[in-house]
């Protein structure tokens, strides 16, 4: 899959180019409006990354231009400083696909990635295997075999995501910011994560052995498959 | 009191004053005009009757030595003539007295000249007395007259003085109520001039209005600055994350490498959530946010009470919900999500292990009162003060804590024109009241 980047900051497109490109992806920067504008003409994205503040331009437009092509399916993800609640609607109404202010975890941005694509696709990967439980990301169901594991919200909200970062440690700030959001949740303090994390534990192992769900010493998690 | 009232009672008195004084020296001063013009009548009289002493019908009369008594038709008037056995020494001596004499079965005041004389070697007693009962009628009233007047004068002027104290004050009021009583936030200040023709109340008019446009002047640069700080610094905070998160996913970094870096992203979500936090107070203030929602304080409670049912358990809490009245207001959402949730959060953090958290509500026809009530560590009167001032926290264990949480209460509160206030006692428990108005105004 291939992303465009379009960012002013030359050294967060770094770090977010370096991420991306382990990740397996198509990678290309740019830095103006004016670029960003030439590179969308010429080809189709997967993704584009679009920084609403751009030294000459606002990224609404850019946003625009895409828009007014015809039988374009690039999904557009904005990622701003600008944490303005209107901005963040006036984005979304006008056909970006999400909203991630900045500053940003990689890893929530690779989950909103990965989420995009199973929505445009539809992909049967609704249905994640993990040694024998089954996530339905649709039903937001986990199954045994044909029996059904019942999970909490939030029990689910963060297996869903330790599952879709799998072979990655995921830190309890990053695991909170994702279930919880990040918005209006100022001073969460992370040993309810470890509460949950447990629970679910205790529901899963009643059906199999999960040592593959490590808790990585004094820092988070991860799912080890 | 008003000082318009107070004006209208200062001038109410002084006439008062002023009413009574030249009343009283009016009737007074009738009083001894009137007796001394009698007196001089009484004079003349004796002067004549002395004269005339020599005319037959008075001399017959004094010579068979009997007392001569006489009133007018009308009995405002006698002379009384009594002969004694002596001769008067002096004779002209003359005295004033006021006396009441019977006539016809009723008592009358005179005033009577008393005098001796001597007629052909006897000496006589000459008393002639006027009646004064008309002159005290006159004073009287007068008296009744003064009175009324003084009444009359009294309120009318009253009257007068509150309507024009009124139209003369109206631009004062104005400007009070306007321009100070109004103003909850400089950034709404009014500055419409206030029309008048008092110079005071133009100067002071001027006063406030380039007072305010300093204060505001400054409130702005302050939110300005701090938006602008916070929104600056996110991106480098971007990139540092950015950077330390792609360093973690490198193969072959030592274990102590790995813990000094996610200690490192852990300062990094803290710094985060600070400017995140003065970001929304400072987005509040600056009214980014939009009050088009119904909200559902009851429903925003059952929500909190199942977000944080994992801490309530974590705490042994026991959390009760008295609350019954469905009321709706209009607002943000996710803003008065943000009020409760950080207030009743605190009532978790700051609760001892096994305590409990008691909401209930009270309704009047003006207001809605939410309490939220805490077995917690409670406050005393220095914290309560300083507990809405941002980056103030209490002496706590919580590592987390921003010290931010209940400067956004404020900050929301204060958007949506709820009346906060905190009931604490130091170890037993503390009581957040908040109380909504109905139908509050909308911006």
């Amino acid at each position: 899959m291939n992303i465009l980047i379009v960012e002013d900051e030359k050294s967060l497109i770094l770090e977010v180019y370096q991420f991306l490109t382990n990740e397996g992806f198509t990678v290309e920067n740019v830095y103006t409006k004016k670029a960003a504008a030439e590179k969308i003409l010429v080809n189709n994205y997967d993704f584009i990354l679009l920084d609403l503040g751009l030294p000459d331009g606002d990224g609404f437009e850019l946003l625009k231009i895409l828009k007014d092509l015809k039988g374009r399916e690039d999904a557009v993800i904005i990622l701003t400083a600008r944490g303005d609640v209107n901005d963040r609607i006036k984005g979304l109404e006008e056909g970006a696909d999400d909203y991630l202010p900045k500053p940003f975890s990689l890893n929530e941005l690779l989950a909103r990635i990965h989420a995009i694509t199973r929505r445009k696709h539809k992909l049967e990967s609704n249905d994640i295997d993990i040694k024998g439980f089954r996530i339905n990301i649709q039903k937001r169901t986990v199954l045994y075999g044909d029996q059904r594991i019942n999970l909490t919200k939030k029990e689910f909200d963060i297996f869903n995501y330790l599952v879709l970062n799998k072979k990655r440690v995921i830190s309890r700030t990053n695991l909170t910011e994702h279930v919880w959001g990040d918005i209006l949740e100022v001073n969460s303090d992370s040993n309810f994560v470890d509460v949950h994390v447990k629970n679910l534990r205790k529901k899963l192992s009643q059906f199999a052995p999960i040592d593959w769900f490590e808790t990585v010493r004094s820092i988070g998690y991860r799912i080890n498959i | 009191m008003k000082l318009q009232f107070k004006l209208a009672l200062y001038n109410a008195l002084t006439k008062f004053a002023i009413i009574l004084f030249t009343g009283g020296l009016i009737i007074i001063s009738l009083a001894r005009i009137s007796n001394h013009h009698i007196e001089l009548r009484l004079r003349q009289k004796k002067a004549e009757l002395l004269a005339h002493l020599s005319s037959k019908d008075i001399d017959n009369i004094l010579h068979q030595q009997k007392a001569f008594s006489d009133f007018n038709i009308f009995q405002e008037e006698y002379i009384i003539i009594t002969p004694i056995n002596s001769l008067y020494d002096n004779a002209t001596e003359v005295t004033f007295t006021t006396e009441a004499r019977p006539v016809e079965k009723r008592m009358q005041s005179f005033r009577i000249l008393k005098s001796g004389f001597n007629y052909e070697n006897h000496g006589y007693l000459l008393e002639i007395g006027e009646t004064i009962d008309a002159v005290d009628e006159l004073k009287s009233t007068i008296k009744g007259f003064t009175l009324l007047m003084l009444f009359i004068a009294l309120s009318l002027t009253l009257l007068i003085d509150l309507i024009f104290t009124q139209y003369l004050l109206k631009p004062f009021y104005q400007i009070i109520d306007r321009k100070l009583v109004k103003v909850n936030d400089p950034m709404n200040f009014d500055y419409e001039k206030i029309s008048t023709t008092t110079q005071d109340f133009k100067l002071l008019d001027d006063s406030i209005s380039s007072l305010m446009v300093k204060i505001s002047n400054l409130f702005t640069l302050e939110k300005q600055f701090i938006a602008n700080v916070s929104h600056e610094l996110l991106t480098p905070i971007s990139i540092i994350s950015s950077r330390l998160e792609n360093i973690l996913q490198q193969e072959g970094l030592t274990e102590d490498n790995e813990n000094k870096i996610f200690a490192s992203l852990k300062t990094i979500d803290r710094l985060k959530a600070i400017i995140k936090s003065l970001l929304l107070i400072s987005q509040i203030e600056n009214n980014q946010f939009n009050k088009k929602d119904q909200v559902n304080i009851s429903e925003i409670i059952k929500e909190i009470n199942q977000e944080i049912a994992d801490r309530l358990e974590i705490k042994k809490l026991k959390f009760y919900n008295n609350t019954n009245a469905a009321y709706t207001m209009p607002g943000n959402r996710s803003l008065m999500y943000t009020l409760l949730y950080n207030i009743i959060n605190n009532s978790v953090k700051y609760n001892r292990v096994g305590g409990g958290i008691i909401l209930s509500d009270t309704q009047t026809p003006h207001t809605y009162t939410l309490e939220i009530n805490d077995t917690g560590i409670g406050m005393d009167a220095i914290e309560i003060e300083k507990a809405f001032n941002r980056f103030e926290k209490l002496n706590t264990s919580e590592k987390e804590s921003y010290g931010l949480g209940l400067a956004i209460v404020k900050s929301i509160a204060a958007f949506h024109e709820v009346g906060i206030q905190i009931n604490s006692t130091k170890n037993t428990g503390t009581t957040f009241i908040l109380t909504f108005k109905k139908n509050p105004h909308l911006h």
